[in-house]
């Protein structure tokens, strides 16, 4: 259920954690999200991590702040991060799927036959119920 | 935010035949939660007692709020210091312990001490002579939250608790932290527990300080570099090892610098697997480091070879 | 000052440890002493030591003043001079407390001629048979005496271990004997039987009341450097 590991600093993690939610749509625009010591207490994490995971999207537009009351989530912050994610997305999975396809022998058209049997796969159950209830 | 509050120059302490602390230079900044890490008689227990004048230095400066905590109790009145063998008075039950901790403690937190004392299932009318080493670590760790010193130590708190009540302890540790921000310095050698809870970290070894930085800065600042040993040496060239493992013609090896992406790649290309260091698993590599390649694994429970994904 | 004060209270926090033991010892000496007295078919009075059972208590808690509450007032972050002022002035209280208990009880003991059958617990020939208050000096050193040579002890114990009071206890008894050899080597024990003789319940109390004091300054040079 925990998804703090080692590879990185944690507060890179809570914002990921955050952006998931605000990609998954779990977290709409313009809703609240929890403060820092709500996620702090929840991952079991030093407050002053958390908090400079939040900032670092505050600082990038994705969430704002409404004085005294909280942590939004910014219009126009999930096409933003879409965006960004797509791009990641080609450097994070399909460069090492085509390397690995390389490797193996698989050619272009086996591999789009391939993508194209996986799109029929249900996500594993209940996943997206987990990951919004963790956050 | 970041006044420094503990200030330590020079320090030595020498008893008969050892170097208790040997030449150890800190500085610690006000409202952060510090990790004192390191192995059994590591020096951690010495470093804390001489900071709060329970102990005597050879030689060197401690300086706590700017001044020397001896004597000064503008200075002792900010402070809590359980320690791990903590001795209680004879008659004494936990319930007269923490009356006793609200008679010095003006930020002292009665209603919290009882929640805590529920929480941890304490007897708190049974004399403390009586109770298990897991009821007195509880009694202490109560005491040290409770009182919400400006400067408080954690001496190994978890002896004898189990691990739901480590995890009690943890959780209620960051939530009271939270609300009532203070500098807190915990001194552990279950580093994987608390290593999440950290904002800054202080490795002591054989009395001298071997690591000091940022919990954050440390996350993925080592790699472990996995596959054939020919290809994994080779990429490895010129690097700083910390470790290197072998089995057949596979290599396992630690190095103490993080990876750019062009070269994680690259490690990816050849075939290679990556895998996080985690805090424990690069104090015991640097602590093992020190002692050359006569040491052994020690205190801390050594999980490296265990495949990480 | 008020951490001072603090140290005092928080050891009545436990009210048996300076109140409830010390009054518990002195009243079941004092009832097994009566029913001694009471089986004893004599009829000139009878004298008990046991009004001395408290004093022995007074020993200990010294003892564990250094050893447990010592250790404990550090985790507190309390000064090792508050420590020390605010346990040795608890104790000059308890101490002048359980001195007005033994006037008193000497006063009813004389009134109802040994509690009705000619014992006598709180009274003690020689030492009580001065005015009131060379008895009440007298109790009260004694009291205070067997604290700090408690308190004393385990602080010698505590800076320097099992050895240090080992060559403590051995260099005192050294000194002793080599004091009584050279009273011996010059004949001086007609002076010294002489001037014992000389001496009241309250001139003692004086001596007493001076090692009292340079063991205590004793003890707190000795705390200053303590660790628990």
């Amino acid at each position: 259920m925990l998804m703090i590991d080692d590879s990185k600093p944690i507060f890179l993690q809570i914002a990921e954690l955050i952006e998931n939610g605000i990609v998954d749509g779990s977290m709409a625009e313009e809703s609240q999200v929890p403060s820092t010591n709500e996620f702090a207490a929840f991952h079991r994490i030093n407050p002053a991590t958390a908090a400079k995971g939040v900032n670092l999207l505050v600082d990038s537009g994705i969430l704002y702040k409404r004085r005294g009351i909280g942590m939004f989530v910014a219009k126009g912050a999930r096409a933003q991060l879409v965006a960004r994610r797509t791009e990641e997305f080609f450097e994070q999975y399909v460069k090492p799927l085509a390397l690995e396809a390389r490797k193996l022998g698989i050619s272009a058209e086996q591999l789009n036959t391939m993508i194209e049997r996986s799109s029929g796969l249900d996500p594993e159950p209940g996943t997206d119920k987990e990951r919004s209830a963790a956050l | 935010m970041n006044d420094t509050i503990v200030e330590a120059r020079n320090l030595i302490k020498h008893y008969k035949d050892l170097n208790a602390l040997d030449n150890v230079n800190l500085s610690l900044s006000a409202n952060r939660i510090y990790g004192l890490l390191g192995r059994n008689g590591a020096g951690k227990t010495t470093l804390m007692s001489i900071l709060t004048a329970q102990a005597f230095a050879t030689s060197g400066e401690a300086l706590v709020f700017g001044a020397s905590a001896y004597e000064n109790d503008a200075v002792l009145s900010r402070i809590c210091f359980i320690r791990e063998s903590q001795k209680y008075p004879d008659d004494f039950q936990p319930r007269h312990a923490f009356r006793s901790a609200a008679l010095f403690y003006k930020n002292w937190d009665q209603d919290f001490a009882d929640r805590l004392a529920e929480d941890f299932q304490l007897p708190v009318k049974r004399r403390i002579k009586k109770l298990s080493r897991g009821q007195l670590s509880a009694v202490g760790v109560i005491i040290g939250l409770a009182s919400r010193a400006e400067l408080t130590f954690f001496d190994e708190p978890y002896l004898g608790l189990d691990a739901v009540a480590r995890q009690l302890f943890y959780d209620r540790l960051v939530e009271d932290y939270a609300e009532h921000p203070r500098t807190i310095i915990l001194s552990s050698h279950l580093i994987d527990e608390v290593a999440n809870l950290l904002e800054h970290v202080v490795v002591i070894d054989r009395g001298r300080i071997i690591m000091d930085a940022d919990a954050e800065d440390i996350r993925g600042s080592a790699v472990t570099v996995s596959g054939s040993a020919d290809k994994v040496d080779a990429f490895l060239a010129g690097r700083k090892i910390l470790h290197r493992e072998t089995l057949g013609s596979l290599a396992s090896v630690t190095v103490d610098e993080a990876l750019s992406s062009r070269e994680r790649n690259e490690a990816l290309e050849l075939g290679l697997e990556l895998s996080p260091v985690s805090l424990q698993q690069l104090v015991v590599r640097k602590t093992m480091a020190g002692f050359g390649t006569t040491s052994t694994t020690g205190d801390f429970a050594d999980d490296t070879l265990e495949a990480r994904r | 000052m008020s951490r001072t004060m603090a140290v005092a209270r928080m050891q009545l926090i436990n009210k048996w440890t300076y109140l409830g033991w010390p009054l518990t010892i002195l009243a079941a000496s004092f009832l097994m002493s009566l029913a001694i007295f009471a089986l004893i078919p004599v009829n000139e009075g009878k004298y008990g030591g046991g009004s001395q059972a408290p004093m022995w208590y007074f020993m200990v808690l010294g003892i564990q003043s250094m050893t447990l509450v010592f250790p404990f007032s550090q985790g507190l972050s309390i000064s090792r001079r508050a420590f020390y002022l605010g346990t040795l002035g608890l104790f000059s209280l308890i101490a002048l407390g359980m001195t007005g208990i033994y006037l008193l009880g000497g006063v009813i003991e004389g009134a109802t001629n040994g509690w009705g059958v000619n014992g006598y617990f709180f009274k003690i020939p020689w030492v009580t048979d001065g005015p009131w208050y060379s008895t009440a000096a007298f109790f009260f050193i004694v009291m205070m005496f067997m604290f700090i040579i408690g308190f004393w002890f385990a602080t010698i114990f505590k800076r320097w271990g099992s050895n240090g009071t080992l060559v403590s206890t051995l260099g005192t008894a050294v000194i002793l004997i080599g004091l009584a050899a050279l009273t011996t080597l010059l004949e001086w024990w007609g002076h010294v039987g002489n001037w014992m003789g000389q001496q009241t319940p309250l001139s003692i109390s004086g001596w007493a009341a001076l090692l009292c004091v340079a063991l205590a300054a004793g003890s707190y040079t000795t705390l200053r450097r303590a660790t628990p």
